[in-house]
């Protein structure tokens, strides 16, 4: 990891604040996960000019793939509220301490 | 006269309908988009990460960020998909064949 | 019987790197393929087989004993597998 990435790193975590918060979403307190998820998107980025998801996959198509570009929770709020987490576990919801006991489970289960 | 001042940016005849464009009032990047014959100030860098929006696409008065699609109601700044988050808007008029924009937050 | 797991997964999503941890810790033989990291052909015949099976394209996604279970969800793999538990 050179310096450029963990400066972009660094950006990142500055960009998605601002949005995130707003939301009632914070990142989470799982430090190690979310420099992981973070170094995952600054790769990402580089190859595929987003920091998409690192946790779903692109199709190919923009309007599907443009959903998933971190942070994605405006796309799949209600989902991602019942889960009190976002897919990738990057960001949970404020009042989350303990980030490991949330279940990520899909759309359609409760 | 108090509060935030006026600031001249672009020549009124400058801004074609339904064609954002860049302006930079002390400083600051705002865009400038004719609608129906309205005007709108909206900060030029996308809620998200920051993209200029200039060159964004706007369909009635809705205008998408050309990095990743997040759309805007140019009227009032309002990103579309969670009203949370929003571009800033800002005041505008015309005198003296000028565009003013005002640098506070509508 | 002797249980049948495969896990489709992305190389660079860590809930997927600890389904894999899961499986070896249980000794549970398991199969998997990292879809981004195929050539990009097999990567969209592989995304729309996760598709057809668990109806997204979010990551981990196992199928054990022919059960789907999308999400790092080591409770329900207990319950589907036959040899743990």
């Amino acid at each position: 990891m050179t310096m450029a990435d963990t400066n972009r790193q660094d950006a990142l975590r500055y960009l998605f604040e601002r949005v995130v918060a707003p939301l009632g979403f914070k990142f989470t307190p799982d430090e190690e996960l979310a420099a992981f998820l973070l170094e995952q998107e600054v790769k990402l980025e580089q190859d595929h000019g987003a920091p998409f998801c690192p946790c779903q996959g692109r199709t190919g198509v923009r309007a599907d793939d443009m959903k998933i570009v971190c942070p994605c929770i405006p796309f799949h709020r209600e989902h991602f509220d019942r889960m009190r987490r976002c897919w990738c576990g990057l960001f949970v919801h404020k009042d989350v301490t303990d980030p490991g006991s949330l279940p990520q489970f899909p759309p359609d289960e409760a | 006269m108090s509060g935030p001042p006026w600031v001249a940016t672009v020549d009124d005849a400058k801004v074609p309908e339904g064609v954002p464009v860049a302006v930079y009032p002390k400083g600051l990047p705002v865009l400038v988009i004719r609608r129906d014959g309205e005007l709108f100030a909206v900060a030029n860098k996308c809620a998200h990460m920051g993209c200029p929006l200039e060159a964004g696409a706007l369909d009635g008065y809705t205008l998408t960020c050309p990095c990743h699609d997040w759309r805007f109601d140019i009227r009032d700044g309002e990103f579309l998909d969670a009203p949370e988050l929003s571009l800033a808007t800002f005041a505008v008029k015309v005198d003296d064949g000028k565009v003013l924009v005002r640098l506070e937050e509508a | 019987m002797a249980d049948q797991v495969f896990l489709y997964a992305l190389s660079t999503c860590p809930w997927c790197r600890k389904a894999k941890q899961w499986f070896t810790d249980m000794n549970v033989p398991f199969e998997f393929v990292d879809v981004d990291k195929l050539k990009r052909r097999e990567q969209s015949e592989i995304a729309e087989k996760v598709f057809e099976l668990s109806g997204g394209r979010r990551y981990p996604v196992a199928v054990i004993n022919g059960e789907v279970v999308a999400g790092y969800n080591p409770e329900r793999y207990l319950q589907l597998l036959n040899s743990v538990g």
